[in-house]
This record gives structure tokens, sequence and C-alpha cells, in this order.
């Protein structure tokens, strides 16, 4: 079906449309919006209200607005759950992971970008067939296991060091810089490993951030690799420790919303900051499945 | 001695091997935890390995398949979470795709606030599976919760996720969709603004209305970005299973292939299904999701690329 095919039917419709159909669509458009938003609000708002409840408040009634607005909860919850430990294991191992993933990757791209050694292309194609690779789960347990880094922060750390989207980013990325630069830049008398890192790395800073962003936050949700990896309570990251005082407090609705709250905060200040890397390297991330 | 190729300038002989010296680390890294691991599974679905450091492995040919898919009870409750894994990629797919396609169509519009409402559909996205479970365990209630008092005013109750197998499994299917529809919506938007905008004019001129404009110029220009959703959406939802985890455990009825493979691997006691660790079983049935997965990505490809070359020429 062509636009052309359609038209001698239907063009007498132009009469009346101007007129009224904007100002309708637009009504309906904000109706749909304002349905779905409700979907979106409704369970954040619950968790809001919930975290500022008492319990007994909570039991009496579950859905309506708090008697007071108090922080009780959350310095409870705080206490309770370990929360600045597990906090902290969290910020280890995003930041020691992605700093490490990030600095290797850049030099594993660049060198595949240009095309500068033999088999280039074969490594590419080896990072692009991962997505249709089995998942590596249990030979990585058996791996991680004999190396007797099991349930260790070292073991866990290195099951994120790799991440085969990030560097076909980075790839496509570097292929936009002109060549003529390396050209100068060697004439010039500049290293290897300084002009990638004083001047590549600035120039495809949106790439970075984009595969930084996208890790980071990968690495700060996992949920499944702590619950395999992690047996000691002292190891565990934010996401474990949350399903774990779950467990424990399952019914003490308050505190656990507040804590889910305190979570939450760090992710969505960076979403509010990093938008525009955030939904680029999901997008781009969101074929990992 | 030259490592590189002639159109590297930074040095010659020896110290030319530079960039593979560099490269080193990382693409070892890959090869060590993602590569090699991911194709020892295929050796390891045809042994007994337990996960437990130091007992033995032996090699037990197609026993593990043969037990997966023929034996017993347990494999009639496989087949059955084969099943289950198809309707959940189907239901959340679909559905997802549909929503996401239309808060596109909605968000893509020049009205006030589109900004504010985008934000706020793709934020779940970045929260992860822990805190959307939780979020919903909440709202999800049976007791006095929000959804159950909108139950209430028409006059029904639900128990939620602790109801039949069937309800708790459809709720997980709604969190799932919930939370990742901002992806799918955000990718369609990516296509749209692609779209030029005369084509619009151009139609507009021609008398064409609002569903005519859908129907022949987006549609079509959108065809790389559905394709794009409709692969994702499949994979996704197909190898998705922490939502499970996290909304209801494992319980009997409601179990989906990823998740099987990783109680029956890593052991799960929560409900009262219990599984020892079992990997050399759970490394064939994450072949058999596996398998599955490809044969579905395969012919939605199939069919995807048809629909390219219909409308791409």
């Amino acid at each position: 079906m062509t636009v052309a095919s359609q038209l001698p039917t239907e063009a007498p419709k132009r009469e009346f449309r101007p007129r009224r159909g904007p100002k309708l669509w637009k009504i309906a458009t904000y109706a749909v919006l304002l349905v779905f938003a409700a979907v979106y609000i409704g369970p954040l708002l619950m968790l809001v209200l919930t975290s500022f409840k008492t319990l007994p408040e909570f039991f009496r009634n579950p859905t309506g607005w708090p008697e007071s607005f108090g922080f009780g909860n959350f310095t409870e919850a705080w206490d309770l759950a370990n929360f600045p430990r597990y906090l902290l294991n969290t910020v280890l191992y995003t930041s020691v992971a992605t700093a490490i993933f990030v600095a290797t990757s850049v030099l594993v791209a660049f060198p595949i970008a240009r095309g500068y050694f033999k088999g280039a292309k074969f490594i590419l194609t080896l990072y692009l067939i991962a997505l249709f690779l089995p998942p590596a789960l249990i030979p990585q347990f058996q791996l991680i296991l004999n190396l007797g880094l099991f349930n260790t922060r070292i073991g866990y750390i290195l099951l994120f060091l790799v991440n085969p989207i990030g560097i076909i980013i980075l790839v496509n990325y570097m292929k936009s810089i002109p060549k003529e630069l390396d050209e100068s830049a060697a004439i010039d008398g500049c290293g290897y490993y300084r002009f990638i890192f004083t001047i590549i790395v600035p120039l495809i800073r949106p790439a970075v951030a984009t595969v930084t962003v996208l890790h980071a936050i990968g690495i700060w949700n996992e949920l499944v690799l702590p619950t395999i990896y992690l047996t000691n309570d002292d190891l565990y990251p934010v996401t474990r420790g949350l399903i774990v005082f779950e467990g424990l407090y399952g019914s003490q609705w308050p505190q656990l919303s507040a804590a889910v709250i305190m979570l939450m905060i760090p992710m969505l200040l960076l979403f509010v900051f990093l938008q525009r890397y955030i939904v680029s390297g999901l997008t781009a991330g969101a074929v990992k499945g | 001695m030259q490592f590189t190729k002639r159109n590297y300038l930074f040095a010659r002989g020896w110290k030319s091997a530079a960039p593979i010296i560099l490269l080193l680390p990382g693409f070892i890294l890959y090869l060590v935890i993602a590569v090699g691991p991911s194709m020892a599974t295929a050796v390891y679905s045809f042994t007994d390995a337990t996960g437990i450091r130091g007992i033995a492995i032996n090699w037990v040919g197609f026993e593990n398949y043969d037990e997966f898919l023929f034996r017993g009870a347990a494999s009639r409750d496989n087949i059955a979470a084969l099943t289950r894994t198809l309707y959940f990629c189907f239901f959340v797919t679909t559905i997802q795709f549909v929503l996401g396609l239309l808060l596109a169509v909605l968000l893509n519009s020049k009205l006030k606030g589109t900004t504010f409402f985008r934000t706020l559909f793709f934020m779940p996205v970045i929260l992860g599976v822990a805190i959307q479970g939780l979020i919903w365990k909440l709202f999800l209630l049976p007791r006095g919760g929000p959804a159950a008092e909108l139950f209430s005013l028409f006059g029904t109750t639900s128990e939620f996720l602790g109801g039949q197998p069937k309800q708790a499994f459809a709720w997980v299917i709604v969190v799932q969709i919930w939370s990742n529809v901002g992806i799918t919506m955000v990718i369609f938007l990516a296509g749209m603004q692609t779209i030029p905008d005369y084509l619009y004019e151009a139609a507009k001129i021609d008398g064409a209305n609002g569903w005519q404009l859908f129907r022949n110029v987006t549609w079509p220009l959108l065809t790389p970005a559905a394709n794009t959703n409709f692969l994702l959406n499949i994979i996704g939802s197909l190898q998705a299973w922490q939502l499970f985890l996290v909304l209801i455990g494992y319980r009997p009825g409601t179990q989906v292939l990823g998740y099987l493979v990783f109680a029956e691997g890593f052991g799960q006691t929560s409900g009262s299904v219990m599984t020892a660790f079992r990997q050399g079983y759970a490394a064939a049935a994450s072949i058999a999701l596996f398998m599955l997965v490809l044969l579905i990505a395969l012919s939605a490809n199939f069919i995807v690329s048809r629909r390219e070359k219909k409308y791409m020429l």
C-alpha cells in the first residue's frame, strides 16, 4: 500500500479536520498519558507514603496518607540492614570493575577500530557473536570455584570485567575519528599509549561515558551473581542485602520501603544528570537481554 | 620484527608490539571469563558436575538431556516450564511492543510535558530487578494494598502474587512490562526522530488523516526500530526470570526455564520445591533454553528481514 493509492477517497475530510481534530486529539493524548503516568507514579507514591508510616499505622491504614513525616524508618533501616557496609561494597565493586573494564576496553577497541594488526576483524567478530553464545553461568562458576575465588571480593569483581557491547560501542565510535590524527601524532613523536589516553579518550568522551554508565548500572543493579557467588554477609552488595533484609523483616514494609528509597536515590540522581548517556547505553545494552 | 600492519606509524621494530600487548589484558579476560565458559556450557551438559569443590566430575553422555526431557514427573514439569517460557515470551513481547509504540507515538508530538512523561516511563529501567520487584510487591499487597483497594472497588478480591500460579504468573508479566517498556519506547522514539518532517507535510497536503499518516508514513519508516524492538523483546523475555525470583520465588506452576537453570545449578530452597546443586543437569537445561532462544530468534529474524525487504526494496 502506498500513500498515493489511498488519497482520493480521503481528501474531502480536510474541510473540517483542522478545526476540531487537533484539540480533541490533544485531550485524548493527555488522557492516555495520564493513565499511564498513574500506573508509574502509583507504586512509587505507595512506596514513599509507606516509608513515613509506623508499623501499626501501616497495618491500620496501608494506603492512606501518613500521620506525620519523620525519617525514623530511614535511620532504623540504615542501622538494621547493615546498610553502610552493603553500600560500601556496591560502590567498591562498581567503581573498581568499571574502571578496569573501561581502561582495558579502550585498549582493545582502538587497534581493532583502526585495523592495526592482523586478525583485528576476527577479534571483532568474536565480540559480535557473544550475543549468540550460550549463557556462561555454570562453567563460570566452576572456574571461580576452582580458582578458590568463590565468596571473595576479587572473584566477584572478576565477573564484571568484560562486556562485549561496550567494546562494540567503542569501536563504532572510534571509527568516526579521522585516521590522519594518528598519522600526524606519530610524526610528531607521540607514543601509542600517550596518544590513546591524552588524545583519543578525550575525543571519544561521549562513547566512554555511555559505556561507563551502562556497565556501572549493570553492576549496581546485579542481583543474581551476588546470590550465587557471595555467601558472606560482609561481602553483600546492596541489592542482595535488600533481598536478605526483606527475608528477615518481610512484613515490616515501612522500614523496607525506606531502605528501597535510599537505594533508589543514587540511581535517580545519576539518571537526572546523565540521562542522555544512560538512555543511549541501555538501549544499546538492551541487546544483551 | 614488525608486529603491526604498515599503516601503524607510532613505532617500528619490536616496539610496534605495543597495541597487541596492551590489547591482551582485556582480550584474555574476555576469553577466560566470557567466551570460554560460554562454550564450555555444552561440555558441562554431558557431565554430572555438582558445584562443590573437590568432587570428581564424570562424563555421563546424554543422560542429562534424557532426564531433562523424557524421564518421570520432573520432565513433565520441565516441559511445562518450557511452555510457560513461551507464554511469557509471547505476552511480554506483544504487549510491550504495542504499548511501547503507543507511548512513542503519543510522546513524539510537540505537546508540553513530553520530557516528563518520557523520563517517568523510562525510569524503572535503571532501578534494577530488586527494586522493581519490591516496589510491586508492596503495591500488590493482598491485604489493603492499593491494588487490592482498586479491586475491591469492583467488588472482587485477589491474592495477587500469592494466589493461583496462573494469577501470580500474570502479575510477573505485568511487572516485567512495566519495568522494560521504557526501552521499547525510547528505541521507537529514536526511530521516529529519523523520519523527516517534509514527508508528513506532503502527506497532510494530500489530505491524509492521523491514522493514514501513521499507517503510511510512520509505520513503514519505523521498520528498523520495530525490528530491533521485536527481536530484543523476544530474546529478552525468553531469558528473563529475575523478577520471578524477587516477586514469587521458585514456586511450582510458575517456573520458567531461566529460573529452572538457576535453581538446579545453584540450589534454591524458597517455596516448597527444594533442589540440589546439579550443575551438569543445569547446563543441559541452559543449552535447551539456548536452543529455544536461537530457534525463535532465527525464525523471528527471518520474518523481520522479509518485512524489511518489503518496505526497503
